[in-house]
């Protein structure tokens, strides 16, 4: 790997680890074992760092997000099951780059750039909800009224943005497949009233998965 | 009138939809980049050809990383769902499925268990008759026999010690 990845690599797993707001350059540096003037060749300072491992991150979740609005993720009522599998997809993207969530409203304060490209993922996480809410209702797996399915969108886009940061405080540190398989099982919650008896068998299952991790940890 | 009012809510909807859209619509990257285009082709254009050539370059490009972007959508949903099969607990499906191992097995057993019974039966048969024999063997070869004789001979000597103690006075007697 070339230092210039290294430096990233490391960096957005200090962040992840440790919080992106009480790590330096030098704990950087530190922890790569190289002084801090080769990390400042590659890189002028945290804020060049930050900025481009959002674009990682964009790009990665803008290809994941787009694929339900360009095309159906399920054919039919049968393959319905393939929307739920993706919201693990979607959130173990985000997981990969969680510092960002952890403390979102300080880092979109300190970095402009990011802001814009937040709301934006945003507004595009919002119509991939929707894209897939919409599907659901014309594949006759949920029922439910126009006005019910934008609100949905918006109550699912919400759990995501701010399931870390709600079950950080909620739980502490968790093994990652908890973390993620319960925003999943968090934003199943939220369509289940909507669903027919065929389609819950997700749903409990997704339950039953739950109960069965926590009774591990235990 | 109640044909007025549902007008009224459809196009409240309507509109709060659109609004919700908007915001949605508003999202594109691609809208961004797009109007960068639009501005910079704005500039005093270049060679025409040129500007094909960059045109159909983007495209393909375009075209080539969303094909690329669905399928690692695709095989990560895949992924996913095998690992949630592994995890899940048993459906019904599952549960007759098992249900008919358990009957074949079952019906194994039996059969195994039936032989087994035929089997042990025969060996117990076995079993009964050789200690009866063993039994009566040591009885008669070690009590029976052994015992008389043993007896004979203490009451022999005994008889033989009275005698000789009975006999052996008499001469003393005699000679003192």
């Amino acid at each position: 790997m070339k230092t210039r990845d290294r430096i990233l690599h490391t960096s957005l797993a200090l962040f992840n680890e440790e919080s992106e707001a009480s790590t330096t350059t030098i704990d950087i540096a530190n922890e790569m074992d190289i002084s801090p003037g080769n990390l400042y060749y590659h890189f002028k300072g945290k804020d060049q760092i930050i900025s481009e491992l959002f674009q990682q991150y964009e790009q990665a979740i803008n290809h994941t997000l787009t694929a339900p609005i360009e095309r159906p993720l399920s054919i039919d009522r049968g393959g319905a099951e393939k929307n739920w599998y993706y919201l693990y997809v979607v959130l173990e993207e985000m997981y990969q780059y969680r510092f960002l969530y952890h403390n979102l409203e300080n880092i979109l304060q300190r970095y402009p750039d990011i802001k814009r490209g937040f709301k934006r993922l945003m507004q595009l996480k919002r119509a991939a909800l929707y894209s897939i809410c919409q599907t659901l209702l014309e594949q006759e797996v949920i029922d439910a009224r126009d006005q019910q399915l934008l609100g949905l969108a918006d109550n699912m886009v919400l759990s995501l943005t701010f399931w870390f940061s709600y079950e950080a405080l909620l739980h502490g540190r968790r093994a990652p497949q908890i973390t993620i398989h319960q925003g999943v099982l968090q934003l199943m919650t939220m369509v289940a009233p909507y669903l027919g008896d065929d389609e819950l068998n997700f749903y409990r299952d997704c339950e039953s998965i739950y109960i069965n991790m926590i009774a591990e940890t235990e | 009138m109640s044909d007025d009012k549902t007008k009224v809510t459809d196009k409240a909807s309507e509109i709060a939809k659109n609004i919700w859209l908007a915001g949605v619509g508003a999202y594109g990257k691609a809208v961004e980049e797009a109007q960068g285009r639009l501005e910079k082709a704005m500039e005093p254009p270049k060679l025409f050809r040129d500007l094909v050539k960059a045109g159909t370059a983007l495209e393909e490009e375009a075209r080539d990383t969303t094909a690329s972007a669905r399928h690692s959508v695709e095989e990560r949903i895949n992924r996913v769902r095998e690992n949630f099969h592994n995890q899940r607990p048993a459906r019904i499906e599952d549960l007759t499925a098992l249900h008919k191992k358990v009957d074949h097995l079952t019906r194994k057993v039996d059969k195994l268990s039936k032989a087994l019974t035929a089997q042990s039966a025969a060996k117990k048969a076995k079993l009964v008759a050789t200690p009866a024999r063993r039994a009566a063997g040591t009885r008669t070869s070690a009590n029976k026999p052994k015992s008389p004789p043993a007896k004979a001979a203490r009451k022999t000597a005994t008889t033989a010690k009275t005698t000789a103690f009975k006999k052996a006075p008499t001469p003393s007697k005699r000679k003192a």
